[in-house]
């Protein structure tokens, strides 16, 4: 992309060409900051939820002044003589077709409730999810829910209603269950679609290494720190990559046996009311017996309770005990403190596990986490454990 | 069974098919269908049919 952002910068100037974007990624915070990172200027849309129904990136779609295609996959040597130096003329057929929903979500709600088909509700979930605010995404989830119940294999619905737990998933709205309901919903679309890398790719965002065709996001440190440089201040991501969404591909699996359990004994006191609320997702969610997961743990202080990390005092850590003949990357974790004495983010850690080879039925890990929490503004601080039992489904072969 | 596991089967090609002739294939010749989106950095509501009257490079890409 940045090459062909570089070579068209002057036709754009000359007023030859318009460039126009569109993201088929989640957080379009991400994509601005690359695009800051890369002196990008031109427009782009964003298309979370693969509306456009692209099976994979990148695509590039030349358009004459009547917007018929002229080129698809042009090369950049012949580009000035093949398209831009060239007269067209408007010879195709109109074409009313959209390719993305109408943005009145009232008209699309009051379409859906009388035509009541998989393709209105679909539709009514797929205009909430791009153009309506977080606190949308509820309705979103039960649109796309029920053209999935009156069409089970709507696999857009599928695909959608996986991005919108995901989204709600990073909101104060967040569902227990949201995260593992997403790659659920990714792996059903896929299992009716393999081809469809879009969607692939969003499974492979969240999975182990052996799985991953590249690092997802591990430009975004590099990209910050060069804007930082130019004295500019760059793009806020109100979520920041980590763990899987930052590793690179790896085709060996080192396993992490030299660690020892910050609390051997099981002394520390529990955290039985609860002060955090840990869930756990396994990306795939279930891995055949000598294969890799990702596990990723997510803790969330208690709302109800007021509860705030102390950051003052040592940081959460996590600790993995692998049944026999498992093995982890990494047995203990550590989360990056936040940059107040007393923050309440929800902290997401994740590490590979490679399931023993002859495992059977249900894998369990033990876990546990330990931190140091504070209730309310001026409460009481303690330091605390929380055991996370992890269990993975296993596929055994026939 | 092996009509059920037939049937499964036609069910699975059909889905496959459908959703394959629904994928995005612009065709040379063939005018654009368009859409609109917001921008990743305001929000506002972008057509691609706004630029008509202009040559257009449209980039599907992703950061990653």
């Amino acid at each position: 992309m940045p090459v062909w952002h570089k070579a068209a910068q002057q036709w754009v100037k000359d007023g030859r060409l318009v460039l126009l974007g569109v993201t088929q990624e989640q957080h379009p915070e991400r994509c601005s900051l690359f695009a800051q990172w890369q002196g990008i200027q031109w427009p782009i849309l964003h298309d979370p939820i693969n509306a456009l129904q692209t099976t994979g990136v990148p695509i590039l779609v030349a358009l004459d002044e009547y917007g018929i295609v002229r080129g698809v996959g042009p090369r950049l040597e012949s580009f000035e003589r093949d398209f831009l130096d060239k007269s067209f003329a408007d010879g195709a057929a109109p074409n009313d077709a959209k390719l993305t929903p109408p943005r009145d979500t009232n008209a699309l709600g009051r379409e859906a409730r009388t035509a009541d088909t998989s393709d209105s509700w679909r539709r009514l979930g797929d205009a909430l999810a791009i153009w309506e605010t977080p606190r949308q995404l509820d309705e979103a989830i039960s649109a796309y829910r029920h053209a999935i119940r009156l069409n089970s294999a709507d696999l857009n619905a599928r695909f959608r209603l996986g991005v919108c737990f995901r989204m709600r998933h990073e909101t104060e709205r967040r569902h227990e269950s949201d995260f593992s309901d997403a790659v659920r919903s990714w792996e059903d679309a896929l299992g009716g679609q393999p081809n469809q890398y879009i969607w692939r790719r969003r499974i492979q965002q969240y999975g182990p290494r052996l799985m991953k065709p590249y690092p997802f996001y591990d430009w975004v440190t590099q990209a910050r720190n060069e804007i930082l440089q130019r004295g500019e201040l760059p793009v806020l991501l109100p979520v920041l990559p980590s763990g899987a969404e930052i590793a690179r591909p790896s085709r060996t699996f080192v396993a992490d046996e030299s660690s020892t359990s910050p609390d051997p004994q099981g002394a520390i006191r529990r955290d039985s009311r609860p002060l955090i609320e840990a869930t756990v997702t396994v990306v795939p969610t279930q891995v055949k017996p000598g294969e890799t997961a990702r596990v990723h743990v997510t803790l969330v202080p208690a709302a109800e309770r007021k509860t705030y990390w102390n950051n003052e005092a040592e940081p959460l850590r996590l600790w993995v005990d692998p049944p026999p003949g498992w093995h982890v990357t990494r047995r203990l974790l550590v989360a990056r403190p936040g940059e107040q004495p007393e923050t309440n983010e929800v902290r997401r850690l994740d590490f590979e596990v490679q399931v023993a080879e002859d495992a059977a039925g249900t894998g369990r890990l033990s876990a546990f986490a330990l931190y140091y929490v504070c209730e309310d503004v001026g409460g009481t601080c303690l330091y605390l454990r929380k055991d996370i039992p992890i269990e993975i489904p296993l596929v055994t072969a026939e | 069974m092996f009509r059920s596991l037939l049937s499964f089967g036609l069910l699975s090609l059909t889905l496959t098919a459908q959703a394959q002739a629904d994928s995005y294939a612009p065709r040379v010749g063939q005018r654009h269908a368009d859409l609109t989106l917001p921008r990743i950095d305001n929000r506002e509501a972008v057509s691609l049919s706004q630029y008509r009257g202009r040559k257009v490079l449209l980039i599907h890409f992703a950061s990653w």
